[in-house]
């Protein structure tokens, strides 16, 4: 029985405790890239993320409802993010992932350009969204502060809501 | 008999639902007294049970549901505090209500419970006196009034002394009520004889009418219900003796009325199961689908056969699952034509026409939401014939008809369908007046209805804010039917046809699917997009050259036949980007709604395929002209077309003018650097790319390379470049250049793009087939490098300032 071993069984345990206290106060999101920016949503209203599939355009519908594809069986929205967010529509490449989203019935697909990673984040940390952009109409929840960078938070029922 | 049991059968099943419902929401009610909503809804119970049971002549029932509705009222208005012991009594009442649905389901007659104290009570709740005399008889149809005055007598202490109650009174006044009764129907039944006769009918030997009125006027012999005089409480009796019954009741209540030998279940989950079914069937088209690429691959093969058992099997099980899960959704249609034959009644009675209803085909199965969507369209329609379509008796005498009008409802299959047939012979629609009418109205305007059929003009009477009734009556005519009729037919994807021949009669025929789920589909080809039509509106199709196609005040029509036919592209509706280059050849689809036609212009016609409906969600619910999406074999989604709305749409498009002058705009900016002059080399060498490539760097142009006609191909489809020209090897793998250029000349805006075969064939039929397939130029290998930089030079009008 060495030192060695309780040091270790010390750091587990603490590392236990740290993981209880935070589990209050911490926000588990997913980071992903549109044009320039940083988005995440949280991990929990993920109901999956796919590689491009095959879609079919629907018409009438905004241009950045790109149309429905098959998830399984079910038909799927799928809303391309960057002419949602005004930025010029891009061919889709290797990184260029479906987001699929789901709230209560609500499911719908986002094309984003580029995952990032699964963040875990103070609630401390996360600022509300600016005041320009406050209310109930803004698709912003809070603006989360990293070490070098921020990332902006958005709401999943307004990303779900149909806006035309 | 049947008729009765089946409405008691209904009466209880909702009654029961009711009471439970109510039982959680008094409790609540009682911690929230101030919950209008809450009371609203206790009240809407009282009352439906109340409305119910006076239809069905449960007397106690009806009157014990009377007195609860007083007080809730009372309460759901402010005029009443719900205090603890107001709801003592309010729940005291429901418990009485309960042992009475019971006592009706066990026996089918109310009788047996004393509810008088509980009625007395809740009568000084409501402010009265607490002296409650009479049992109202609610339904009170002329005959009955009578005994239900008579009946005005003691309370009775116990069931089986209602009998001899009964027995007692039935003296001079039960005597001269039935006395009174039977001249009734003999002088009414006399009367029928005389007008068949008068007709030159036989006379049939049973009355037409005796079921029912045998029915209530039994039913209102039992009205000796316990009676409050004194507000002393009685052990109330929970049971009674049938064979006390016996004597009193009418022979329909004699019957204990047996719940069916059914489980109910929640609808949500036969609906899972029709999802879980409709995921099969998808994947059985895909089994389907691969079956046919592996026999075609591995033909003779031994395993071939096994294979096709299995995939026979299981299409065949699956077929039949679906079937037998369609089924459990599936209601006789008697559920709705049940009530008709009451509803006619009081309707001749209340028009003094004198309407006959013949029913067939009550057995004739359809999907329950559907069964539940036709119901109040066929009272509309049924009801429009009784008012606007049989004349009144002197009318008919006078035209030579039999003085009693016929009213057919049938129902019946047809193929995937079913067909619900209203006939009447009455006046029927006479398409001029129908067109005044409507011009008077400003429904359509006069050169619409110059050119308008008779067929058409039948179908005016669909139009929202049509009323042919010259004054507004009770029974129909408030402008608003036949347009909802119709809006609820196609809810359903129905279809409705009319037909009518003045002074014969209307026929209404109500085309309806069996099922919601799962529709047969016509799969068309626009560009590059499939969309399904439902069969059922597909009239036929056809196959025409582009020049019958004409163009009047912007729309396009052709001759189809006899008729002119105008015709939309389905391309124009959704919008699609024409990339392919129309053929002289297009498919018409021609679509039929009721007595709408459209033809509908496809690019290809796929075929028939039977799918599965599934909704958008509600993220894009509501969109014109699609009615869902269904899911392929190959696991593409298909959008269904909505061929209703699709008809809506069609009236606004116009004429689709060639797309042809928007897209050569692309290709003709103005270039100002050789850089801007983009060429695509396409050959398998990689020598001869670079040889190619090295004779054209001086330009200065952009080069881009592939190294097969495919590639060519996918890179031109993604549209990433606009380019000048090609040099295109013939001999390539996958594709080679001849079907390269064949496929880039289907495309509209690569129509002009200059194409320059490269190759070492040289014989005159490899040129011949250069020009064929569309290309501009033949080089033949070897070449020198300015013969090749000439010939794109010129080809691409390179400017000379760039050299």
């Amino acid at each position: 029985m060495s030192d060695k071993l309780k040091e270790i069984i010390n750091k587990q345990s603490n590392q236990q405790s740290e993981t209880l206290d935070q589990s209050d106060n911490i926000v588990q999101l997913v980071g992903f890239i549109i044009g320039e920016e940083e988005y995440a949503v949280p991990i929990l209203s993920i109901q999956e993320i796919i590689k491009p599939i095959e879609w079919t355009r629907v018409p009438q519908t905004p241009a950045y409802v790109v149309g429905v594809f098959n998830l399984r069986g079910s038909v799927i929205p799928l809303i391309d993010l960057r002419i949602k967010f005004g930025l010029t529509p891009k061919k889709h490449s290797d990184e260029t992932r479906f987001f699929v989203l789901k709230q209560g019935d609500e499911v719908a697909g986002f094309v984003i350009d580029r995952l990032t990673m699964a963040i875990r984040i103070k609630k401390e940390d996360i600022g509300p969204a600016p005041d320009t952009m406050v209310g109930d109409e803004s698709m912003i929840d809070g603006v989360g502060k990293q070490e070098d960078k921020i990332l902006t938070i958005l709401k999943v029922n307004k990303l779900l809501e149909r806006d035309f | 008999m049947d008729e009765f049991q089946e409405i008691l059968q209904d009466f209880l099943v909702e009654s029961f639902e009711l009471v439970e419902k109510l039982d959680e929401d008094l409790v609540e009610l009682e911690s929230n007294p101030e919950d209008l909503e809450l009371l609203n809804g206790i009240f809407r119970v009282a009352h439906t049970v109340k409305g119910a049971s006076s239809f069905l002549n449960f007397d106690v029932l009806t009157h014990l549901t009377h007195h609860m509705e007083d007080v809730l009222n009372k309460a759901r208005h402010g005029e009443l505090v719900i205090t603890p012991d107001v709801m003592d009594v309010v729940l005291e009442s429901i418990d009485l209500m309960k042992a009475l649905l019971n006592v009706i389901r066990d026996t089918s007659t109310d009788a047996g419970i004393d509810v008088s104290a509980c009625v007395s009570r809740l009568d000084k709740i409501s402010g009265g006196t607490g002296e409650v005399a009479t049992p109202v008889n609610e339904a009170t149809p002329a005959q009955e009034e009578a005994p239900a005055q008579e009946e005005v007598s003691a309370p009775k202490e116990e069931s089986d002394e209602e009998e001899l109650d009964y027995d007692n009174m039935s003296d001079e006044d039960v005597e001269a009520e039935i006395a009174r009764l039977l001249a009734e129907r003999q002088a009414e039944d006399k009367a029928k004889r005389e007008a068949k006769i008068a007709a030159g009918e036989k006379v049939p030997e049973a009355p037409p009418e005796p079921d029912s009125q045998k029915k209530e006027e039994p039913k209102s012999e039992p009205v000796t219900t316990p009676v409050a005089v004194t507000p002393t409480p009685k052990p109330t009796k929970t049971q009674q003796k049938p064979k006390g019954e016996a004597k009193a009741a009418a022979p329909a209540k004699r019957t204990p009325a047996t719940v069916e030998q059914t489980i109910r279940v929640d609808v949500k989950r036969l609906d899972h199961l029709m999802n879980l079914i409709g995921e099969l069937v998808l994947a059985k088209n895909r089994l389907i689908k691969i079956n046919d690429d592996v026999e075609e691959r591995y033909e003779g093969e031994e395993f071939l056969e096994e294979l096709n058992q299995v995939v026979s099997i299981v299409s065949l099980v699956t077929t039949d699952l679906q079937i037998a899960v369609m089924k459990t959704r599936m209601l006789p249609i008697g559920k709705v034509f049940n009530k008709f034959p009451r509803m006619i009644r009081d309707l001749s009675r209340e028009l003094n026409k004198k309407i006959e209803l013949e029913i067939s085909g009550e057995d004739t199965e359809l999907d329950k939401s559907i069964v539940e969507e036709i119901g109040d369209p066929l009272v509309h329609i049924i009801r429009n014939s009784c008012d606007h379509g049989i004349e009144i008796p002197e009318d008919r005498v006078a035209l030579g008809k039999p003085e009693t009008g016929t009213i057919k409802l049938k129902a019946f299959n047809e193929g995937n369908a079913i067909i619900i047939q209203v006939d009447d012979d009455g006046k029927g629609l006479d398409p001029d007046m129908l067109k005044d009418k409507c011009l008077e109205k400003n429904l359509i305007t006069e050169k619409e209805a110059d050119i308008m059929s008779d067929k058409e003009a039948f179908g005016l009477i669909f139009k929202p804010g049509f009323s042919t009734a010259a004054s507004v009556t009770n029974v129909s005519g408030r402008g608003v039917g036949m347009d909802v009729v119709k809006t609820n037919i196609e809810k359903v994807n129905g279809i409705i046809d009319i037909d009518s021949q003045l002074g014969a009669g209307t026929s209404l025929k109500l085309k309806i699917p069996l099922t919601l789920a799962i529709i047969q589909a016509l799969l068309v080809g626009v560009q590059e997009e499939h969309y399904a039509i439902p069969l059922a509106s597909v009239l036929e199709t056809v196959r025409i050259s582009t020049d019958e196609i004409y163009t009047v005040e912007g729309r396009s029509v052709m001759r189809l036949r006899n008729d002119v036919l105008s015709l939309v592209h389905i391309g124009d509706i959704f919008e699609v980007e024409r990339i392919l280059d129309s053929s002289e050849h297009a498919y018409v689809v021609v679509l039929g709604l009721g007595t709408q036609k459209l033809g509908l212009i496809v690019d290809t016609l796929v075929g028939q395929e039977e799918i599965v409906i599934k909704s958008l969600g509600d993220y894009l619910k509501g969109i014109e002209g699609i009615a869902g999406a269904t899911i392929r074999g190959d696991g593409g989604v298909t959008l269904i077309v909505d061929v209703v709305a699709l008809m809506e749409i069609a009236k606004g498009v116009k004429a689709s003018v060639s797309a042809e002058s928007n897209t050569t705009a692309l290709l003709t900016k103005e270039k100002t650097k050789a850089s801007d002059y983009k060429i695509m080399i396409v050959d398998d060498s990689k020598t001869d790319r670079m040889i190619m490539r090295k004779a054209l760097e001086s330009l200065g142009v952009t080069l881009v390379e592939a190294s097969d006609g495919q590639e060519a191909l996918n890179i031109l489809k993604q549209g990433d470049h606009n380019f000048d020209a090609m040099l295109i090897d013939i001999e390539m793998p996958r594709m080679d250049g001849y079907s390269l250029a064949t496929e880039i000349k289907k495309y509209n805006r690569y129509k002009n793009l200059p194409l320059i075969a490269v190759t070492s064939r040289t014989s005159k039929s490899d040129r011949m087939r250069g020009v064929e397939s569309g290309m501009v130029e033949y080089i033949t290998k070897p070449y020198s490098a300015d013969y090749l930089s000439s010939v794109v030079q010129r080809n691409v009008n390179f400017k000379s300032e760039f050299l």
